[in-house]
């Protein structure tokens, strides 16, 4: 399969004790959408700079659409549409200006699309921008994007901030037109449960570092919180990844385990090693996530 | 590209641009108020020696106007990209060197805007005046220099601005760094070598710069509008 992002073995660091990327390894498949998760100060955005050209990684390569970053920017941001984190129009433009302005950069910009999707975003042309809400600048920005016909879309928390009506006009114009043009979407989000309705892919970020990275349907079903009597103090060569583990309060042997890539069969392992497993709980993409994160980190013990 | 990036600086400075525009029409104009007297006058050279004496004292404000403006030109050439990290020029399908180039040439574009202003002040003045023998006006020539006082202004802080505030806080530390250590280095210079007491570096490099064939030496030069 054809990577749309590739980051391979991709660090920087800000100097000093500064923010670090480390070792970041990622794969886009084309075609596919992809949620960059992670909290918020783990790397997403830095990441997502990296790729676009913005800044140069200390070590590592990056290839985005079959072209090397950043020796080929130019034809790939050509093929690329991007919504930053932050609102980068000119406030003092109006909604027409700004696709005038923007449209004179790109050879593939689609007018009547655009026109479109001014219309079905309940966009103003002649509104400024510096009078408009959040919402509104946020569908602008995605108008913009998705108006240059990108092979590859690239939206950094594009819903952050959003009401829930804006928020569902937004990804339904990237749906649509991912559907439509079969593009690759990339989209961070620290909010979990709005990737899990239109994900098929994802990666989380931590700390810097790239914890997992998925299909989300493994990511969904993958991640289990399994009731455990008489476990095994060291498992040996366990089918499946334990994230955690932690034994019940007041409950003698009974412990919790979090595991990653369960699959039912796998209980046959633990009738192997004289244990039993009591209860496999479905963990929602909220719990999965945030089990994945503290398994990530580095285990604090308390009282030296 | 060129259009789009020359209508954003439009945009951004035309609140500035359009009273560069009327000192740059209007300061010819009244220099020359007031001035000149009928051709073939007994007192014609007394006259003309007044006239370019009084019109001297006041030449230094074409090159102050056009640093000012060329300046204004240059800061809100980046004030935006500086406003928003320079993401969105960084995310457009354009090489750095591109987008740079035809930012200056947008800001070279909007300078010829004073220019023609001045240039326009300054015919309308020669034709509203009356001069005495031996006097003459140069409209084109002032106009020339001026545009050129205002590119040069323009491009040079065009490429200072376009840094980051670390660079520009470089650059101005660099500045600053030489001018103490010219100063200090000359005092000290001067007792060892008696050259140096009357000699400044400092001043020797001021010299250069603005004399010709110095870079800036379009601010010092002759900004007569009327001359012999």
């Amino acid at each position: 399969m054809n990577s749309a992002i590739e980051l391979e073995g991709v660090g920087w660091s800000a100097g000093g004790k500064g923010f670090q990327l480390r070792d970041v390894s990622l794969r886009v498949p084309m075609g596919s959408i992809y949620g960059f998760l992670g909290p918020n100060g783990s790397g997403k955005t830095t990441t997502i700079r990296m790729f676009m050209g913005m800044m140069k990684p200390d070590r590592g390569r990056i290839s985005v659409l079959g072209r090397t970053v950043p020796k080929e920017m130019k034809q790939i941001l050509g093929r690329v549409g991007y919504v930053p984190e932050r609102p980068h129009v000119y406030p003092s433009l109006t909604v027409r200006e700004q696709i005038k302005v923007h449209s004179a950069h790109y050879d593939l910009w689609d007018q009547g699309w655009c026109n479109e999707l001014v219309s079905r975003l309940h966009l103003d042309p002649s509104r400024k921008i510096s009078r408009m809400s959040k919402g509104e600048t946020g569908k602008l920005l995605l108008l913009l994007a998705l108006s240059q016909r990108p092979e590859l879309l690239v939206l950094d928390e594009p819903t952050d901030g959003l009401d829930p009506v804006v928020r569902r006009d937004v990804l339904t114009a990237v749906l649509d037109y991912v559907s439509e043009k079969n593009a690759t979407v990339f989209i961070s989000s620290h909010l979990v449960h709005e990737l899990e309705r239109i994900c098929d892919w994802v990666g989380v970020m931590d700390g810097g570092r790239l914890v997992a990275e998925l299909p989300m349907q493994s990511f969904k079903n993958g991640i289990k919180r399994l009731r455990v009597a008489n476990a095994p103090e060291v498992p040996i060569e366990i089918p499946f990844t334990l994230l955690s583990r932690a034994r019940d309060n007041g409950r003698g042997s009974i412990e919790t385990w979090i595991v990653r890539d369960w699959e039912p069969p796998m209980r046959y392992y633990f009738d192997g090693v004289g244990a039993t497993v009591r209860d496999v709980i479905d963990l929602d993409l909220e719990e999965g996530f945030v089990e994945l994160l503290r398994s990530s980190r580095p285990q604090h013990t308390n009282g030296g | 590209m060129y259009k789009a990036l020359l209508f954003l600086h439009w945009k951004q400075v035309r609140f500035a641009l359009v009273p560069a525009v009327i000192a740059s029409f209007g300061l010819p104009l009244l220099l020359v108020s007031g001035m000149g007297s009928p051709n073939g006058s007994p007192t014609a050279s007394l006259q003309a020696y007044q006239i370019v004496s009084e019109l001297n004292d006041f030449l230094y404000l074409f090159p102050a106007l056009a640093a000012g403006i060329g300046a204004v030109l240059a800061l809100s050439a980046w004030n935006w990209d500086h406003q928003f990290n320079h993401v969105y020029a960084l995310s457009l399908p354009v090489t750095r060197f591109e987008y740079v180039l035809n930012k200056l040439l947008a800001g070279f574009t909007l300078a010829l805007i004073p220019a023609a202003g001045l240039w326009l002040g300054a015919h309308v003045a020669s034709l509203s005046v009356s001069l005495p023998v031996g006097l003459r006006t140069y409209p084109n020539q002032l106009a020339v220099r001026y545009l050129f006082a205002l590119f040069l202004m323009y491009g040079l802080l065009f490429a200072f601005a376009s840094g980051t505030k670390a660079t520009t806080v470089k650059v101005l530390s660099g500045v600053v760094g030489l001018v103490v250590l010219g100063t200090l280095g000359n005092e000290l210079l001067a007792g060892f070598f008696p050259y140096f007491a009357d000699t400044h570096v400092l001043e020797a490099v001021m010299r250069t710069l603005v004399e010709a064939p110095g870079p800036f030496q379009v601010f010092t030069g002759n900004w007569a509008l009327i001359d012999v």
